[in-house]
Order: C-alpha cells, then sequence, then structure tokens
C-alpha cells in the first residue's frame, strides 16, 4: 500500500530499460535512437513507437535541454516530504524528447518556460542513481 | 470519419439507478453495485434472471482481482450472454454504454446493464506497472494534480487563463451539488469564487478546488433495443445518438504541443456524426477531473477558438438556468469521484435531466446532452482516453 511507503519509489529496470541505468550509474544520459526515422524516443520501449521495429540504438544525449513546463508540488508524495515544496519539470531535450524529472538547485522564483537545464543526478540509495535537471 | 452506428436511434436508455456518494463509507463496489442494480431493476419492472448483457468498469478498489465482472454478476444473479469490461478509465462509462448498444445491436443480448461501482476511499489495490515504475513514481510526481499542474502551467505558457473564469464554473457546479442529493454530503454547501481562488495549492497552478476528490458509489444504466422498450412500455426513453472515442492520441509524437488533447478528434466528431453544431447542445456533461480539463474539451469541441476558453465560461451562464448547462449535479468535482466508476456520474446526470427528473435544479430545454469521458494520465501529455457520446429524445 502506497501509504506504508515512506521511501521515495526506486525504479526497477528490465531488460530493455538496463542501458538507461547503467548510464545514470555513469554519469551519462542514455536515449534510444530510431534509425529508420532519424528520431530519438523517449521513455525506453523495445520497439519505435514510429516504425515497430525493434532495431533502436542506444546513444548518449548531450543532457542539456529547456523547460517545456513545471509544477511546484507542495502535497508531497512518499520519500518527497522533506524537500516539499519540490520542483518537477518536463524537460526538452535538444535531441528532440521530453522527460519528466525533478529540478535542483534553482527555485520557483527564478525558473520558467524555456528557461536552459542540464543533466544532473541524485542518489537515492547507496544503490540507485536518478537524472534529475538544473540551470544550465 | 468512422460510420455512425447510433445513427438510427436504435438502443435506448430504459432506466438508471444512481447511489449517494460517500467518503472512506467501509463498503465493497459490489454492495455498491447492488444498490445502483436495485433501483434500475425497480424502475424498469425487471429480476435479474432477465439481464442478459452486462457491462463494468475495472476500479481502483478491486483491482487485484482478474475475474471482477463474473464476480460481480454473480454477486448480482446475474446470467449474461454478453460481459464486458472497461480498462478505459473516466471514460469506462461510455466504453461501456457504447459496446453494449453494438452488443444489443448484433443479436447478442436485448437487455444490457452497464453498472459502474468503486470504493477507492475505502480500498485502493491499484498497482500500475509500465514507464510509472521507472520514470513516473522516483520523480515524486504528485498523481493527476501533477500530471495537470504541468499541463495547466503550459496551457497558461501559450494562452490567457483567467482564473476567476474556472472559479466561476466551480460554484456553478458546487450550485448544483447542493441542490443533489445524491452529492458527497460534506460538499453540499455552496463556494464562492474567491474560496475557489483562495484554495490551498497542492501543486502549481493547481489549486484544491481545481480537483476532485476520491469518494466510493455506483451509477448505471439499462440499455435495450427500441422494440424491446416499447414491449417494456418504458417511458422517456434517452437514445445515444453518436459516439466517438480515441486513445493515446498523437502518442508516436515526441514533442507534441501538449495542451491539444484527443477532443480536438472527438469533439468535433461526435457533433458531426450527429448532425449538430456545438450551438445546438442544450447541455453539457464533460468528464471533470479538473477544471481546466472542462476547459479545454469547451474550446477543443468547438464552442470557442483554442486560448478564449477563460472568456467563453465568463461570457456564458453555465448553471443549470443558463445557456449552457454544464454538470448540473455538482460533476465530480463538487458531488465527488467514484473511482473509476465517476463517467457515469455525468452520464446519469445527463440522463436524468432529459428525463426532466432533476427536481430543483432542472434544466428548462434538456432536449439533447453532449456527455464526455477522459481516462488516464499519460507520460508528458494530457490524458490517454477522449471519448463523446450524444443523447438525444
Amino acid at each position: 500500500m502506497a501509504e506504508n511507503r515512506k521511501q521515495r519509489a526506486i525504479p526497477i529496470s528490465t531488460k530493455t530499460t538496463q542501458p538507461f541505468w547503467d548510464g545514470i550509474e555513469a554519469g551519462k544520459l542514455m536515449l534510444q535512437y530510431d534509425p529508420d526515422e532519424n528520431v530519438y524516443q523517449f521513455y525506453p520501449r523495445a520497439g519505435s513507437v514510429k516504425t515497430g521495429r525493434r532495431n533502436l540504438v542506444w546513444r548518449e544525449a548531450s543532457g542539456v535541454g529547456t523547460i517545456y513546463s513545471f509544477t511546484e508540488t507542495y502535497v508531497p508524495i512518499a520519500g518527497f516530504e522533506e524537500r516539499t515544496p519540490y520542483l518537477l519539470a518536463m524537460v526538452e531535450l535538444e535531441e528532440g524528447v521530453r522527460i519528466l524529472a525533478n529540478l535542483i538547485n534553482v527555485s520557483a522564483a527564478t525558473i520558467s518556460v524555456g528557461m536552459p537545464v542540464k543533466v544532473a543526478f541524485e542518489t537515492i540509495t547507496d544503490e540507485q542513481d536518478y537524472f534529475c535537471f538544473e540551470p544550465a | 470519419m468512422a460510420s455512425n452506428f447510433l445513427a438510427g436511434q436504435d438502443v435506448g436508455i430504459v432506466a438508471y439507478g444512481e447511489t449517494k456518494i460517500e467518503r472512506r463509507s467501509g463498503r465493497t463496489p459490489y454492495e455498491f453495485a447492488a444498490e445502483t442494480f436495485e433501483e434500475i431493476l425497480t424502475k424498469a419492472g425487471l429480476q435479474p434472471g432477465d439481464i442478459d448483457g452486462f457491462a463494468t468498469n475495472v476500479t481502483h478498489s478491486e483491482s487485484s482481482n482478474q475475474y471482477y465482472t463474473p464476480y460481480l454478476c454473480d454477486y448480482l444473479g446475474v446470467t449474461p450472454r454478453w460481459m464486458d469490461i472497461s480498462d478505459h478509465g473516466g471514460g469506462s462509462a461510455l466504453a461501456g454504454v457504447s459496446r453494449a448498444a453494438l452488443a444489443i445491436q448484433a443479436g447478442m443480448c436485448e437487455l444490457a446493464v452497464v453498472l459502474c461501482a468503486d470504493a477507492p476511499s475505502t480500498s485502493w489495490k491499484a498497482a500500475n506497472g509500465g514507464y510509472r515504475v521507472e520514470f513516473w513514481d522516483p520523480t515524486g510526481i504528485q498523481g493527476p494534480p501533477g500530471g495537470f499542474g504541468l499541463l495547466m502551467n503550459r496551457y497558461m505558457t501559450q494562452y490567457d487563463l483567467k482564473p476567476e473564469a474556472l472559479g466561476k464554473l466551480a460554484v456553478a457546479q458546487r450550485e448544483g451539488a447542493v441542490l443533489n442529493e445524491n452529492a458527497y454530503e460534506k460538499f453540499r454547501k455552496p463556494i464562492t469564487v474567491d474560496d475557489y481562488l483562495e484554495s490551498r495549492v497542492i501543486s502549481t497552478p493547481v489549486r484544491l478546488l481545481d480537483c476532485v476528490m476520491f469518494a466510493d458509489g455506483a451509477a448505471g444504466v439499462l440499455l435495450t433495443s427500441r422494440e424491446r422498450a416499447k414491449k417494456l412500455s418504458a417511458q422517456n426513453v434517452i437514445f445515444p445518438s453518436a459516439y466517438s472515442e480515441i486513445v493515446n492520441f498523437d502518442c508516436a509524437e515526441q514533442i507534441p504541443d501538449i495542451t491539444e488533447t484527443g477532443f480536438s478528434v472527438v469533439g468535433p466528431e461526435v457533433l458531426e456524426k450527429a448532425g449538430m453544431s456545438p450551438g445546438d447542445v442544450r447541455m453539457f456533461h464533460p468528464y471533470d477531473d479538473f477544471l481546466i480539463a472542462e476547459l479545454m474539451q469547451i474550446e477543443q469541441t468547438g464552442w470557442c477558438a483554442r486560448g478564449e476558453g477563460s472568456d467563453f465560461l465568463l461570457e456564458t451562464d453555465v448553471s443549470f438556468r443558463g445557456t449552457l448547462p454544464i454538470n448540473t449535479g455538482g460533476g465530480q468535482i463538487s458531488a465527488g469521484q467514484i473511482g473509476l466508476a465517476s463517467g457515469m456520474t455525468n452520464l446519469v446526470e445527463a440522463v436524468r435531466q432529459m428525463r426532466g427528473e432533476a427536481g430543483e435544479r432542472q434544466v428548462k430545454d434538456p432536449a439533447n446532452a453532449l456527455v464526455t469521458g477522459i481516462g488516464v494520465i499519460t507520460y508528458g501529455r494530457s490524458w490517454k482516453v477522449s471519448n463523446a457520446m450524444t443523447l438525444e429524445h
């Protein structure tokens, strides 16, 4: 039950998504690239949403983008109590995908849609890092 | 455009039922369903054994039961020859009615009950997988208010959103809930625009009074063919006259305009199928998990241009007395959201109004209605399911 969980949710990888999490552990943001359509896609899937073909390749992303939208949350989800209120953004990466992530090292008063950001990493547990973004 | 299987108006709603909406009722969806089923059977003069078609919704409260619909039918004494369950989320009620109409047309059943029940404020057994496990839950996103915070902020980036317009809509719906005996009792007191504007922020820019609150309850309808309705001596039959749905609008696009939703497709399409323009619609019963969702549906269905929803709301009387009554029973926002059964709240109010049975909140000219459904917040955009149905006499 959600109300019994006091910790932030820890991602559970699959065979398909493991390269993404290996990248996070190495401090890299990895994206799936569709060679037929010459587009990236996110979130990671077994096949291309354009062609249905399972010929996606992993490429390291630049990690830079802009804020497409953001929200500041005052009623926390488990594990976020101590950082409330906290910022969450849809970041549009220069590779042409959007990614949902927390914003750090910035306050709601100083951010705006369109602001440049770059990927950063934070620790959830000793074994698990997670991606986030900060001002570029 | 797909053909309109409801154009002949050969399947109608002959009875409806609805429980009072409660919070932390301690009751199961089976128990709520039984209450609504009794009301429908009593109104139609039928026994459980007469019902040969049955559809319901996937629930939050009983979702770990992979055999929920057979269990529910067994509980009610129903032996269906056609059975269905919808996981269209808040679109499940309209999805169920559309499929029940098809089943009746196809001869699979004659008397179909679409009975939506859920009790998420008593029991929560949902566990969504997919991207949520890796890319949603660990971000701390505050569920639907977080998703709608992102969507509403983007809308405000592109367009002029006037908070007092949403406040006016909230006040109008609350007035309906005050007059609706089935609304959650604590919501049956009036609010003001200032109450809306001053309600606490959940996830910017979403305020408490932008949101629904989970509750327990059930509602449902009985459908049958026009011929069988005559044999039942059913009075005041309400006919679904057009239906459209779209799931995962634009989902292969990686950087779409997220303020454009599936309603940009199904809104205009369902009216075209019914031979109506927005100005012909006498009542609008839009799915209302968040006020901004209603405003976006108003724009994308075609009552006004994109970005002009605030002015439309400020210029239009949307109360039950008005020129475009919206969610006259309070909608879900002011009557309570009965989990994934909630789309039936909007539909049953439309049927009740069209039958002239809405008491003190009765609209003057309930000649037709447009009812909609929305299902499940989706990754990085708006929602997955958009569906819409017109009702006529």
